[in-house]
């Protein structure tokens, strides 16, 4: 068999393996170590590779950054800036039809920027607005789709984990991505707000109302978050201004989200116990699917497959926008089943090649950035669609008494918002691009 | 008895690494201001405290991102037992149902075999990759410290993986679920 043969047969390979509930990391690590293995016909290659590149992976640099931003994360969990962010947003918004549901979303985008993840996002904002929304009579459904979209905002907001493995594997400045993704960011949140506002129009019982607080309480209830802007404008104002390396971001990021939590009081032994222990499998499942995806992408380099694509989609005379969109309607199916690590792991080096080859009208960096940005967005949006994304569970097993059609059925307006956005951000890349 | 052994092993790595990493953190971030304040002091700003600055020493740690290196290696290595023990690892469960329990069982304790066997032998080529390491005596650029030392630090990790991946698939082999 030919290499190429051998590049094309392993996809589905790797799937059926996926699909029958192997762990990602240990089905990429196998598809790539069987592929040499026939591809080289021999131990040697593979053999010699595994000797100096898992040391390597996991030593790498660049890569540090991740398990560091986990630990910032963790710690800002414990820091008590989700209620402070929380209570600012319901100071000022609590008062208005759906204020509340707008305060979280809010909180969410705050929380964001010092979080790198979005399930944690999720997982920490549900905590403290879920008992609130629901206090002041707001819809189980309701409350808890609101909370799976803000979530998302945790990972398209800056610092995100996901763009740092984009731009490893796209080759591309870490602090450019991150500033890229700022006004996506922002504009996912005001398309939330937005959404939460037609949402109450349509079912005015869903939603109560807190009192009016006057002036001064909210100032200083605004005045609570300043902490969540010093460590947020320190990492990436720090990275973006080159003052520090990404991954020097990071580590100031953790060392500034642990100091907020000594100071709050909340970190104590078992609680830093509890962030080693949440940052120690966090690490350990996205490196081993980072090495895994390492062996498969060498071997499918090995075989050409990722040129062979590229150079037969623009032979085909293709319009590049329609590749571009049915590649991220195949990101939106896949997302659905898939967590947006492995996913992005797995396909950029497949398709960033497809798409680079393509004629957008701009620099291959703008290209990689905007394409980047566009798959962070898709892959997100996976995370709620109903039935079976990852936040929509994370949140409505935190809520009782609300059934999960509940929450399917006001998280759609939520997915409504995210694809008009996805339109937007398409038609017009030059949003993206601002600060490029 | 075993069981609260492999779990007080797992944490304790897990524990390790965690430690290993907040060092880390803690020392780039004095690293850095070590460096800004250094920079700042040179630059004159500060007049006679820049100078003082200066000769106390001022400035970033020497060969601090091969320190940073070392140590996230060593730490991922560390957090593997705890993600083993835990399962962790990324699955995609969308099947899983129309499988069946019995089917799924089955899968479970294949796949923790497949695992501890792929861990067992990352483990030995790491432990070939550490000799090479130490037959040329190879070391760090800047603080020259030899890169076999990460590599052993590393190896114990990784061995404590094998242990726990073993561990998980003998549980599963004999129809004790732990996870």
């Amino acid at each position: 068999m030919s290499d190429l043969a051998l590049g094309y047969l392993s996809f589905p390979v790797l799937l059926l393996l996926i699909f029958l509930r192997a762990p990602i990391g240990l089905a990429m690590l196998l598809c790539g170590i069987g592929g040499l293995w026939l591809a080289t016909d021999g131990t040697a290659v593979f053999l010699a590779r595994l000797k100096s590149e898992v040391y390597s992976t996991f030593s790498s640099y660049t890569l540090s950054i991740i398990p560091m931003f986990l630990l910032m994360g963790q710690f800002a969990t414990y820091s008590g800036m989700s209620r402070a962010l929380f209570k600012a947003g319901e100071a000022w918004l609590g008062h208005r039809k759906g204020g509340m549901a707008m305060a979280s979303v809010g909180a969410c985008a705050g929380f964001g920027a010092i979080c790198g993840s979005s399930l944690a996002t999720a997982a920490t904002m549900s905590k403290v607005a879920l008992p609130e929304l629901r206090k002041y009579g707001y819809s189980g459904g309701f409350s808890t789709a609101t909370l799976a979209a803000g979530g998302t905002l945790g990972i398209l907001i800056p610092p995100s984990v996901i763009l740092v493995i984009y731009a490893i594997l796209t080759e591309q400045n870490i602090a450019t991505l991150f500033a890229a993704a700022f006004i996506p960011g922002i504009l996912a949140a005001l398309g939330y707000m937005l959404t939460i506002a037609f949402y109450v129009r349509i079912y005015p019982d869903q939603a109560g109302t807190h009192p009016r607080i006057p002036y001064p309480a909210r100032f200083r209830a605004l005045g609570a978050v300043w902490p969540v802007l010093i460590v947020f404008g320190l990492v990436v104002g720090g990275i973006y201004q080159g003052w520090f390396t990404p991954t020097e971001g990071a580590a100031v990021g953790a060392v500034g989200t642990g100091v907020i939590a000594l100071f709050s009081g909340a970190l104590n032994w078992p609680v830093f116990r509890q962030s080693i222990t949440e940052t120690a499998t966090g690490t350990g499942m996205i490196f081993f699917i980072v090495l895994g995806a390492g062996f498969y992408n060498g071997f499918l380099a090995l075989t050409q497959v990722p040129q062979e694509l590229s150079a037969w989609v623009t032979g085909q005379g293709f319009s590049p926008w329609m590749v571009m969109v049915l590649i991220l309607v195949f990101y939106l199916i896949l997302g659905c089943l898939m967590d947006s690590l492995s996913m992005i792991l797995l396909t950029v080096p497949i398709f960033w090649p497809v798409i680079s080859g393509l004629d957008f009208g701009m620099t291959t960096e703008e290209l990689a950035i905007w394409f980047g940005i566009m798959v962070l967005i898709v892959v997100e949006v996976g995370l709620i669609t109903p039935p079976v994304g990852m936040n929509l569970f994370i949140i409505n097993s935190m809520d009782q008494d609300t059934p999960m059609t509940a929450t399917y059925k006001a998280v759609l307006f939520f997915v409504g918002s995210d694809v008009v956005r996805v339109f937007i951000l398409l038609m017009f890349p030059a949003i993206t691009l601002i600060f490029v | 008895m075993l069981h609260k052994a492999i779990e007080t092993l797992a944490q304790f790595m897990a524990l390790l690494g965690g430690v290993v990493l907040s060092l880390l953190v803690l020392m780039v971030t004095i690293s850095i201001s070590g460096r800004e304040l250094s920079d700042l002091a040179h630059s004159g700003y500060l007049g006679g405290i820049g100078q003082r600055l200066i000769d106390l020493g001022v400035g970033p740690i020497l060969g601090d991102f091969e320190l940073v290196e070392a140590g996230v290696a060593f730490a991922i290595f560390a957090f593997l037992p705890l993600t083993q023990l835990n399962g962790a690892h990324a699955k995609v469960d969308v099947f899983s149902k129309a499988m069946g329990p019995r089917v799924n069982s089955a899968l479970g304790t294949f796949w923790s075999i497949v695992m501890a066997a792929i861990i067992i032998l990352i483990t030995w080529r790491l432990f070939v990759g550490m000799q090479d390491k130490i037959r040329y005596g190879e070391t760090t650029y800047l603080i020259q410290f030899p890169i076999w030392w990460a590599y052993a630090a590393s190896l114990v990790a990784a061995i404590a993986t094998c242990i726990v991946s073993i561990y998980c698939a003998a549980m599963r082999l004999t129809g004790q679920r732990i996870i």
